[in-house]
């Protein structure tokens, strides 16, 4: 494959082009989907081709193809280089490739469990497992779950990465990833719902950890206390506490998406949109002191692991906000050329046929010195969101909702009543300075962000322990 | 091999190894994509790619494959491993057999049609639309434009053989005024006469100027105006949610409600695919089944959901030809129109608020349908029937059957929707709805 991709990098460079990459690209994904306690189907959906990226007068050009072989390859680079030049007539300025150290590198992650060892029988099996104990759990409590949706999918991620400033990265990441969507239903309070995801870079084993017939016994159970005994919320000014899938999401929207190199320079403007930020928002203050905001692709077993970008560059830790201040952007080549920096090796494709761009990894609120029990001890009237449903955040990502699923009242530092849909809507600021206490216990849940166009919904991490909020203003139950 | 050879190939080896059931689809598909911001092209993106796909049904168990090598012996290495996994797999409480052809479709369907679709035609296009947003008053545009022919090949245990051509022709363009003034705008097309780029540029360019200094708006129930990009992301939920596959996995807020008044008296919801001119357009469904036009809601009672033949058994009912070979699907939605213009919808509101696009929906509950979505771009206050000032900041937190019932007016006008927010050709006009719940952040 090396010498395809040798040969596509060399002949786009023959064509006239100052920067070319090749890069083959495998994801295998064996799926399972269940509904309702019966597998709809399996099935192994295996994409796998050849991308080409070329920098031609200024201009950039990507283009994709998976009829493998001499022919087509080179057909694919004269297409390629033909859209640079296309690109080139409607630029004004010229696109740079910042400098970036390239890495030479064969990297694997070895599973201790190989999917080919688990058979799709025991796959079903675990999934009938889960899907029994949900069932057995809303039988205990009283309720219904008319909707159980669980999708499992294994998936391997073969690369090797080949450009004309040296880079050769050989990668093999395989992945564990779970989507359930539960829906419960009480005879007299009506319906409500959970979605659970877990994700890792891992071999089986990383779905053997999850554990997941407790998972769905214990996310029934409380789906069926909070249909039965959760209270509306009546809106005011008070503390709140946000359990960590909450805070993981907040570093995601509200501070990794913001901080993305190309949205701050408008290139996703009109599809995932702009940022609050600007280029010299480096040094703004937009939290409290205590607020440090982390994007780490090294992370071992996390769904956004990676040891080396798209562009051959090494990954490495990013402090995002750091005491509260904007402290690092999210950088490929192109992006820190136009900042006059170095590549922090964030560039990211979901599959062969998608351009990399300025993507996250695992992005989460480093851990502090409080346990929850200490920052419910100073909290007379308040309300602790564990999780949510609902959420959603404005282009800028400066405007933001988040609506508690599982919620609870807090009163003179306990945990009182279930609080039904409370509605934290909030600025990106707003929420930030207003942390006074962080948790010292750091948890991680799994998404897929989506970006681009075409949308690549690329595997990150999200992460955070708690985090309590001062004064703010809850709406109330919607 | 060719696509014909592949899939007669496939049905015949799975056949042979006891399938009682083969779909076998090849799709090619090339296009040329040109991405731009700050009025520059960022990158323009060309796919060349074969796509090949085969499920089998042993029995009721059900597997899917796709087909990376197409020669003799990778493709009998797929079909064994498709049966095998099949064999392997439970039985499936969503089953029917295969619709039986041959069937007879519309010539028009399937007439070939293509797009010019070259980088070159492509960055002329995005040009066109980017100078009509600065003529009309631009200081900046960013967008996307994809150029795409895709022909596609199915056949299926059924004596079903089709071959479709899908050209298609999309532009996005957001245009941005001064400070966070913007507007944006679409054309999609399935052929070049219906395309106009430099009209939506201009477009875009016209509302990102009107929307200047925008102020904070007032949370609060208000009548609105949702233009067509808002109205069709709406619409696009009830065309996703009416699949039966939703409503059997307890995640669509229609369920259970067929012959009910679902929304108000005026919407007319129609699923066709069978408008050989309109984008998303489609001579079969996935099984091979002739498409046929059906109104999902009619004077705003549900009549239908969307079926597969699987779902269409279990809901004891026909297919309603939109397979998807798991779930059921849309392949275009037409919202019928109203009977006045757009203008004359906001001079029917006293105060209010008209909002030209929205992103981000999600559900609080998906049976319910509970929701909120943000408004984006230019958003106006009406006041005595007349637009007064740019709004920002604002959030539609409401509910989808609770908006549609509240539909009080549509405009004769309807447009095209398609773009990263709304997935399915939505064809809609703009829409008044009374008492639309606003909410904006406290802090």
């Amino acid at each position: 494959m090396e010498d395809l991709l040798e040969r596509a990098v060399q002949r786009a460079r023959s064509h006239g082009a100052s920067y070319a990459e090749a890069r083959y690209q495998s994801d295998r994904n064996e799926s399972i989907l269940m509904k309702s306690g019966t597998p709809e189907a399996t099935s192994v959906d295996t994409q796998r081709g050849i991308s080409v990226r070329v920098l031609v007068n200024g201009a950039l050009s990507f283009g994709a193809t998976n009829v493998l072989g001499k022919r087509s390859l080179d057909s694919l680079v004269s297409k390629v280089v033909k859209g640079a030049f296309a690109a080139a007539s409607a630029r004004r300025t010229p696109i740079i490739m910042s400098p970036a150290e390239m890495v030479v590198a064969d990297h694997m992650l070895k599973p201790r469990v190989s999917f080919e060892n688990v058979p799709w029988e025991s796959r079903l099996e675990l999934l009938k497992d889960a899907d029994s104990s949900a069932l057995e759990a809303a039988e205990r409590s009283g309720i219904k779950l008319p909707g159980r949706y669980i999708s499992l999918d294994a998936l391997t991620t073969e690369r090797t990465i080949l450009n004309s400033d040296g880079g050769r990265v050989h990668s093999v990441v395989p992945r564990v990833s779970m989507h359930v969507f539960l829906t419960a239903l009480h005879s007299e309070k009506g319906t409500m719902q959970r979605i659970i995801s877990r994700g890792e870079s891992a071999g089986w084993e990383g779905v053997e950890r999850w554990d997941l017939p407790s998972v769905f016994g214990r996310e029934t159970k409380t789906l069926s206390k909070i249909l039965r005994d959760a209270k509306p919320l009546k809106g005011g000014k008070m503390d709140v506490i946000l359990g960590p899938e909450v805070v993981g999401l907040v570093s995601h929207e509200s501070s990794g998406h913001p901080g993305e190199g190309d949205r701050i320079l408008g290139r996703e403007a009109a599809q995932a949109g702009e940022t609050y930020l600007s280029k010299d928002s480096l040094g703004l203050k937009v939290g409290s002191d205590l607020v440090n905001v982390v994007d780490d692709p090294t992370i071992p077993h996390s769904f956004g692991y990676y040891l080396y970008d798209e562009e051959g560059v090494k990954a490495r830790r990013r402090y995002l906000i750091k005491g509260g201040v904007i402290n690092e952007f999210l950088h490929d080549r192109e992006t820190a050329a136009e900042f006059g920096v170095t590549s922090n090796g964030s560039s990211r494709s979901v599959a062969y046929d998608r351009e990399p761009i300025v993507r996250m990894a695992n992005t989460f609120v480093e851990p502090g010195d409080h346990s929850l029990e200490e920052m419910l001890e100073d909290v007379r009237s308040g309300i602790y969101l564990k999780n949510f449903m609902e959420w959603n955040i404005d282009d800028r990502r400066y405007n933001q909702k988040y609506v508690g699923l599982e919620a609870y009242s807090i009163k003179d530092g306990e945990l009182t009543s279930l609080v039904r849909n409370p509605v934290l809507e909030i600025t990106t600021p707003g929420l930030w300075k207003a942390v006074d206490a962080v948790g010292d216990e750091l948890e991680f849940s799994s998404a897929y962000c989506g970006k681009g166009d075409p949308m690549q919904g690329i595997p990150v991490g999200t992460g955070g322990p708690h985090l309590r909020l001062r004064g703010i203003t809850m709406e109330g139950s919607s | 091999m060719k696509p014909q050879e592949v899939c007669e190939s496939a049905l015949s080896i799975c056949r042979r190894l006891g399938a009682n059931d083969v779909v076998v689809s090849v799709t090619n598909n090339e296009e040329s994509m040109v991405r731009f911001s700050n009025d520059q092209v960022t990158v323009v993106n060309s796919l060349d790619e074969v796509s090949a796909n085969i499920f089998v049904c042993m029995g009721r168990r059900k597997a899917g494959i796709n087909v990376l090598d197409l020669g003799v012996r990778g493709l009998e290495k797929a079909c064994r491993e498709a049966v095998a996994m099949a064999s392997n797999t439970p039985e499936s409480s969503l089953y029917a057999p295969l619709p039986h052809g041959p069937f007879d479709y519309d010539p028009e369907l399937l007439k070939k049609a293509t797009v010019p679709n070259g980088p070159d035609q492509a960055v002329h296009w995005a040009q066109e639309a980017i100078a009509a947003a600065r003529k009309a008053g631009a200081l900046r545009t960013a967008g996307s434009l994809v150029a795409r022919n895709s022909i596609a090949h199915l056949a299926t245990s059924g004596d079903v053989r089709g071959l479709a051509y899908r050209p298609s022709l999309e532009l996005s363009i957001r245009a941005f005024g001064d400070g966070l003034a913007s507007g944006h705008s679409l054309s999609v097309s399935a052929d070049e006469a219906g395309f106009g780029p430099a009209e939506a540029g201009r477009e875009a360019g016209e509302l990102a100027k009107a929307a200047k200094d925008p102020v904070k708006g007032s949370p609060g129930k208000m009548d609105a105006v949702l233009g067509p990009m808002v109205f069709a992301d709406i619409i696009s939920q009830v065309g996703r949610f009416a699949s039966a596959f939703y409503v059997d996995a307890g995640m669509s807020f229609l369920t259970g409600k067929i012959g009910m008044q679902v929304a108000s008296e005026n919407m007319e919801l129609i699923e066709d695919a069978t408008d050989p001119h309109a984008y998303g357009a489609s001579p079969f469904d996935a099984e091979g089944l002739p498409t046929r036009r059906k109104a999902i809601l009619e004077k705003g009672v549900l009549k239908t959901f969307l079926h597969n033949s699987a779902t269409a058994e279990k809901f004891g009912t026909q297919s309603t030809a939109n397979a998807g070979l798991i779930a059921p699907a849309p392949f275009c939605l037409q919202v019928g129109p109203g009977n006045v213009s757009a203008e004359k919808l906001i001079s029917q509101i006293d105060r209010g608020i008209y909002v030209t696009n929205d992103w981000y929906l999600r559900y609080q509950n998906y049976a319910t349908g509970d929701f909120s979505a943000i408004p984006r771009d230019a958003m106006f206050l009406i006041e005595d029937g007349r637009v007064v000032s740019s709004l920002k900041e604002l959030r539609i937190s409401d509910n989808v059957l609770k908006m549609l019932q509240r539909v009080k007016g549509l405009s004769k006008e309807r447009k095209w929707i398609k773009w990263w927010e709304v997935g399915t050709p939505t064809l809609t006009p703009t829409a008044l709805v009374s008492e639309v719940q606003f909410t904006a952040s406290s802090q």
